[in-house]
């Protein structure tokens, strides 16, 4: 114990480069103890004395001093699960009102909220407010940082961090009293005690002015973006946008139907060179691209009333077809009903009469129109020439539009035998009908 | 920490009559349920189809309860745990239920192996008609499934009763070199359970519905057992402890960690419910689908909503706080509850296959097999046979419990036992 | 106050049981307040800062170039990075794991490696963020992925997208991470700080004040201390859970055969455990040596990461069956080519090479107790397990893109010289701040391995 109270009141008294300082009042009395086991005999002794001001100190947490010095459970669990039930409502809200509300997001037409997809946010939103909770919370509840504090006056007290167990009761404690403290420390088994003293200047518990200058200085500069942001929100600007990265908003390139100086007719367009032909592209066969007979004679140019005599040999067509002859057999029927139905069908009908789907639908909503009908006997399209029809074909008429950039020439002419094919048909008399299925049929 | 207790010396520790009387209370819910079952079930007049799909629900509850503690008993051996010392005779003495639930297991695999159809679809003439399932018939064979249960059941048979074996030897000799024998069998041990778990709910479950199938099944299905095999715990020690035995060397510490385990399994099998759930219906391809389109939409939609509720969000915030865990009523309250949901479970993940649609096509009709045609035609359903078989399975797993509650309900001489006895939480 | 008056104060106690925490301050806190680092440890940090140098290099390609200097195409259009990515995040697991999953289940022979494994947790997942940061194309625009007010009105991230979610699970993950490791060490900066406050150093007990927070070891902040350890611990295990299970979900979500299957979130999270728990040893086997840390991190706690290697590498394989069997059960053909083609295709030899022998085969070393006490072979079976580990997230990612539905897709992967750079440059990375860590902050739990051992119960009669 000799040693012990040799080393009260030294407390500011350290060879560690300090000036030797002065004490102010007295904090507190602190006791060293052996062991952990002492410690906690020590701290039931204070508890039992009283005493509520003191504190442990010990380099881990020390078993079974909770219960000793009669620490009340924290509330902090609760504090964490308020931050984390808070987490997962914002992270559900968030996604809610970005994809849901301010901007639906029209994905393959599912609905715009569907919570299972949107349950891994809110949950890692849960997780990561309950985290900060807890983390920021401790320290806040456990009053940290705290740099200065009476206790680090003591070099004895450094010793708390590696194999040091004391108990610190406190001046401000209503039982307090030097002597008798004291004694009660050194009662349960003490292996040293000793004054604490806060520090005589306060101007030593401040935080150096520098330090204040440097947070000040860089927190004010941090706004500084904010401020920026918010004068811009705030006032009108006929500037255009600042484009911090401009990425690919601005590229040095030309596009089509512009100025540009660079050409003698100042246009971006170039156009066309006159007398040539993409390749491929040279429909020389009038017949067979065009539907129209040259003639030398008064009549001048005529619609075709047959058909070409054969494919011409261009690149442009599939190679099996090339410079083949054409011929009207089952093969070229078959291949005119399949793109009949494909492409004329919506608006005439499979049986051509002008009633498809377009005009069912024109019917049901009240309206009154019909395509027309193609093999109505009296109608033109009966008279038509060939030609003709493959121009029509091609190149539309009245409310119709030109297929010829849909269907090819050759599948256009198979679509023509394939009309002609449904007149005939639809036009009918019982005689056409073979002698063996007449008697089938009445 | 390492504190030691040595054993009360008031304790009763020994088993008494306690385990017979266990074992005849099970036997009489078997034989009145039983018998009112094979009543209800007859009366429903479907060839027994109902009876039996309740049958192997009530199966499958039963079984997941002692698979539960099995893997309890080897994870302890494993990892040289510390807390469950204490409570270790009472988990082999459930998985000593293995046997009698194999055998009660046979109510329903006779049949199908000796041509039942209306259990298992695949074992029906008609799903050879769907390219799907016929594709899978050599693995779905009546005699290769029958094959098989018995397998798993005497895997699981010899590793349960090779550890409570073993476990009371050492309360004869006090020989601690055989806790290191069975913590070097843990390993190999733990492996066969792994693979012979994940298969036993694959084969048992999946095929109900022969189509649908998912990599995640048996690992969902271990979570949820072990949901139900802590409760069950939990029950069972309180029920020892109203019976004078074991009131000094179990206490809220104890109790405390059972319920950590209820709890963290609790979120386990969410996590994987949810995995299969989130992937399939993310996926969105038919063939997965429709098993989830059928307990979506129409009656079972309720049901779902229920397994939400009651199985994941409400006891998943309320065994969050340490008090639910410690307080005996309030725990005693959630195990009884877990193990109803772990049952409805159970129903949900298998009844709705109940329900066969036939189709017709044209002239021909076809039987589709389960969760086919439109939603509207399946219905829970809900029967009182599906609850007194549910009753018969509770009775014969404290049958098969009851054997295993004899002699010590504690190792004694277990070397760590003095530091299971001082557990105390952080 | 001198050295020698600070260790006269402490023999003036001559209680045994401080003499023990005496002497696990020294030999941790030696690691840092050695004058001069050991050789190989700079040979080490060097070779690091190369590979480091690389690294930046290649990324300095890869950003001014755009990634078509990667090998990926269109049909493999994740490969080396992606792999790489979650390759890393796999390892960062195993940190998070000893740290958080063994604290909850009381496993005491954490508290040797929890800290250098929650610092290589951070490191791992700062490597790992690099890699979809530059798939991205055009890094610079990252922060599109908050859900910041713009100037383009209503522009917000699509969170229904599995990558919106990695996004989140990560950054959760890295704070979580960063946040758990820093406030597990504020007792131990504490510590730092004493010691080089006895020595005199004021810049240095200033660095390590500050950093400590002006912790005193006070009962009642270790109290609430404990409880939030506590709870971040039970935070840190569900996340660790949902993170790789995220990262699975950027597969599984898809309909692609051998990325859509259920097993995916357990099966990622045991790999991740698996390889995490692998690299700690590569790192930590030879570190030990380097520190003299063998009485600190013993052969019992070595033992015991070789039996959590055979107990996550068996799940792993586990789940490699379950794919397969349930490949061919489902009847569907293109998720049965794709698992055949795995095995016998044009990739076979990662296949067996890396995935098989790495993840398949090496567990099984680790029934020996020889092998467990070998620590150069236990060492050269981490490797190959990093190695299989990486092979099989390969596997998932670019060899089932190489093999998709139609055959008209097919493709073959060959990675160029920026692939291995920016990975290399990864590795160099996470070693050099790896072997700074070791040389500047405590590198042990110091409160918790006194806390964990007997004398922690010294002086307690008939309690």
């Amino acid at each position: 114990m000799s040693d012990a109270h040799e080393a009260n009141g030294n407390g500011g008294d350290a060879d560690n480069g300090h000036e030797p300082a002065a004490n102010g009042a007295l904090y507190g009395i602190l006791a060293e103890y052996d062991t952990p086991g002492e410690l906690v005999e020590a701290a039931r002794k204070v508890r039992d004395a009283g005493y509520t001001e003191f504190d442990c100190y010990s380099p881990f947490p020390v078993h079974g001093i909770d219960p000793a010095m009669g620490i009340k459970r924290t509330i902090l669990p609760l504090v964490i699960f308020i931050g984390g039930f808070s987490g997962a409502v914002g992270g559900l809200l968030l996604q809610w009102y970005c994809n849901a509300y301010s901007w639906g997001w029209n994905i393959s037409g599912k609905p715009t909220w569907s919570i299972p997809a949107n349950i891994p946010i809110a949950y890692e939103c849960a997780i990561l407010l309950a985290v900060l909770s807890s983390f920021f919370g401790v320290w806040a509840f456990n009053k940290l940082p705290q740099v200065w504090h009476p206790l680090f006056r003591s070099d004895r007290f450094a010793r708390v961090t590696d194999d040091g167990f004391f108990i610190g009761i406190e001046k401000a404690d209503s039982r307090f009293d030097a002597d008798k403290t004291k004694a009660l420390l050194e009662g349960a088994g003490s292996i040293a005690t000793e004054n604490i003293y806060l520090d005589p200047d306060p101007e030593n518990k401040k935080m150096p002015k520098w330090i204040m200058g440097i947070i000040i200085a860089s927190t004010a500069f941090a706004l500084v973006p904010f401020a920026i942001a918010a004068k811009a929100r705030n006032s009108k600007s006929s500037e255009p946008h600042i484009h911090i990265f401009p990425d690919m908003d601005f590229q040095p390139k030309f596009k089509s139907d512009q100025a540009n100086d660079l050409f003698p007719d100042g246009r971006e367009n170039r156009g066309e060179i006159t007398n040539t032909v993409a390749r491929g592209w040279l429909e020389d066969d009038e017949v067979f691209f065009h539907g129209i007979e040259h003639s030398t004679g008064d009549a001048g140019d005529s619609w075709t009333t047959g058909f070409p005599k054969q494919y011409p040999d261009s690149p442009a067509l599939p190679p099996d077809l090339r410079g083949a002859p054409f011929a009207v057999d089952m093969k070229l029927l078959e291949r005119g009903q399949n793109r009949f139905n494909i492409y004329c069908t919506p608006c005439h009908g499979y049986d051509a009469h002008g009633q498809g789907m377009v005009p069912t639908r024109v019917r049901a909503g009240g309206g009154n129109w019909d395509a027309r009908n193609l093999v109505d006997p009296k109608g033109p399209v009966v008279q038509m020439p060939n030609g003709q029809l493959f121009n029509t074909v091609s190149n539309g008429y009245a409310k119709m539009m030109g297929y010829a950039a849909q269907i090819p020439a050759w599948d256009r002419w198979a679509i023509v035998a394939y009309v002609r094919t449904l007149e005939r048909a639809q036009n009918a008399s019982h005689e056409d009908i073979p002698a063996t299925e007449q008697g089938s049929i009445k | 920490m390492s504190l030691t207790k040595n054993l009360h010396p008031d304790e009763k520790y020994k088993a008494g009559k306690l385990g017979t009387t266990m074992t005849l209370v099970g036997a009489a819910i078997v034989a009145s349920m039983g018998i009112l079952s094979i009543i209800l079930g007859a009366a429903h007049g479907d060839h027994f189809k109902r009876f039996l799909y309740a049958y192997v629900i009530g199966w499958s509850f039963a079984v997941s309860l002692s698979i539960g503690m099995l893997w309890l008993v080897l994870l302890h051996h494993l990892t040289r745990s510390r807390w469950s010392t204490v409570v270790r005779r009472i988990a082999e003495a459930m998985t000593g239920a293995f046997p009698i639930l194999w055998l009660a297991g046979l109510g329903f695999i006779l049949p199908v192996l000796f041509g039942y159809q209306d259990l298992y679809f695949w074992a029906n003439p008609a799903a050879k008609a769907d390219p799907v399932i016929a594709h899978k018939l050599s693995w779905l064979s009546p005699s290769f499934f029958a094959l098989r249960y018995v397998i798993y059941g005497a895997v699981f048979i010899a590793i349960s009763s090779y550890f409570a074996k073993k476990s009371r030897e050492q309360d004869e000799s006090g020989d601690p070199k055989i806790s290191v024998t069975l913590r070097r069998a843990a390993g190999p041990g733990m492996i066969l359970f792994a693979f012979t778990t994940y298969l036993t709910w694959l084969d048992i479950l999946m095929t109900l519905a022969p189509r649908w199938y998912s990599t995640i099944f048996g690992v969902t299905f271990w979570g949820s057992g072990n949901i139900g095999a802590f409760a069950a715990l939990g029950l069972i020690v309180l029920w020892l402890q109203r019976n004078g035995r074991l009131v000094h060397s179990i206490n809220e510490e104890h109790y405390h960690d059972i319920g950590k385990w209820m709890f963290a399994f609790t979120f386990f099998w969410a996590y994987t419910a949810f995995s299969q759930f989130m992937l399939q219906w993310y996926g969105n391809m038919p063939d997965e689908t429709n098993w989830y389109k059928y307990r979506m939409f129409g009656d079972w939609q309720w049901v779902t909503i229920a397994m939400l509720v009651g199985y994941w969000a409400f006891p998943f915030v309320f065994l969050m706080s340490r008090w639910t865990k410690r307080i005996v009523p309030s725990l005693v309250f959630f195990a009884v509850w877990q193990l109803v949901f772990h049952w409805l479970d159970m129903y949900w993940n298998a009844m709705p296959q109940y329900d066969w649609t036939t189709i017709s096509h044209g002239s021909t009709t076809v039987n589709a097999g389960p969760l086919a045609g439109p939603i509207a035609m399946h219905h829970v359903g809900f029967t009182p046979v599906d609850i007194t078989c549910w009753l018969v399975f509770i009775g014969f797993f404290l049958m098969g419990t009851g054997r295993g509650l004899k002699g010590n309900l504690i190792p004694v001489k277990d070397p760590t036992l003095g530091l299971s006895l001082a557990h105390e939480q952080l | 106050m001198s050295e020698a008056t600070a260790e006269a104060h402490g023999e003036g106690n001559q209680g045994k049981a401080r003499e023990h925490f005496r002497n696990i301050t020294r030999d941790v806190a030696w690691v840092a307040e050695a004058p001069k680092p050991h050789p190989l440890w700079l040979v080490a940090l060097g070779l690091a800062i190369v590979l480091f140098a690389i690294g930046i290099w290649s990324i300095y390609v890869v950003v001014t170039r755009g990634i078509g200097v990667w090998g990926n195409s269109n049909m493999v259009c994740w490969a080396w990075d992606i792999t790489n990515f979650v390759w890393w995040i796999g390892i960062g697991h195993a940190g998070t794991l000893i740290s958080a999953v063994l604290y909850l289940t009381r496993q005491q022979w954490r508290v040797s490696i929890n800290r250098s494994a929650e610092a290589m947790t951070i490191f791992a997942v700062m490597a790992a963020g690099i890699f979809p940061l530059l798939h991205t194309g055009r890094p610079w625009f990252a922060w599109w992925m908050i859900p910041l007010p713009n100037d383009m009105g209503s522009m917000w991230p699509q969170f229904r997208s599995p990558l919106m979610w990695d996004v989140f699970a990560v950054t959760t993950y890295l704070t979580t991470s960063l946040l758990f490791w820093y406030m597990g060490m504020v007792p131990d900066l504490a510590t730092f700080r004493d010691r080089w406050a006895m020595r005199g150093d004021k810049v240095r007990a200033m660095i390590y004040g500050v950093l400590a927070l002006g912790w005193r070891g006070s009962a009642r902040q270790w109290h609430r201390y404990e409880r939030a350890y506590l709870i971040l611990a039970g935070l840190a295990t569900p996340l660790v859970f949902s993170v790789h299970s995220v990262v699975s979900f950027d597969f599984a979500t898809s309909q692609l055969p051998g990325w859509h299957t259920t097993i995916f979130p357990p099966y990622f999270v045991a790999g991740a455990i698996y390889s995490g728990f692998a690299m700690v040893m590569t790192l930590l086997l030879p570190l030990r040596y380097l520190f003299n840390l063998k009485h600190i991190i013993t052969q019992a706690h070595i033992q015991a990461m070789c039996r959590v290697m055979m107990a996550t590498g068996m799940m792993v394989t586990l789940a490699y069956g379950s794919e397969f069997f349930i490949a061919w059960y489902s009847g569907n053909e293109f998720e049965q080519f794709t698992f055949l083609s795995r095995v016998f295709g044009p990739f076979w030899w990662t296949w067996w090479w890396m995935l098989f022998l790495g993840n398949v085969v090496t567990p099984h070393f680790f029934w020996s107790n020889w092998v467990r006490n070998n620590n150069y072979v236990i060492w050269i079976l981490c490797i190959l397990v990093n190695i299989g580990m990486w092979g099989e997230r390969f596997v998932i990612i670019a060899v089932s893109l190489a093999r998709s539905f139609l055959p008209s897709a097919w493709a073959y992967y060959h990675p160029t010289r920026y692939d291995v750079g920016v990975f290399v440059g990864t590795i160099g990375m996470f070693l050099m701040f790896f072997l700074l860590f070791f040389r500047f902050a405590p590198v042990i739990a110091i409160s918790e391995v006194k806390g964990a051992s007997d004398e922690a119960h010294a002086g307690k009669g008939g309690h």
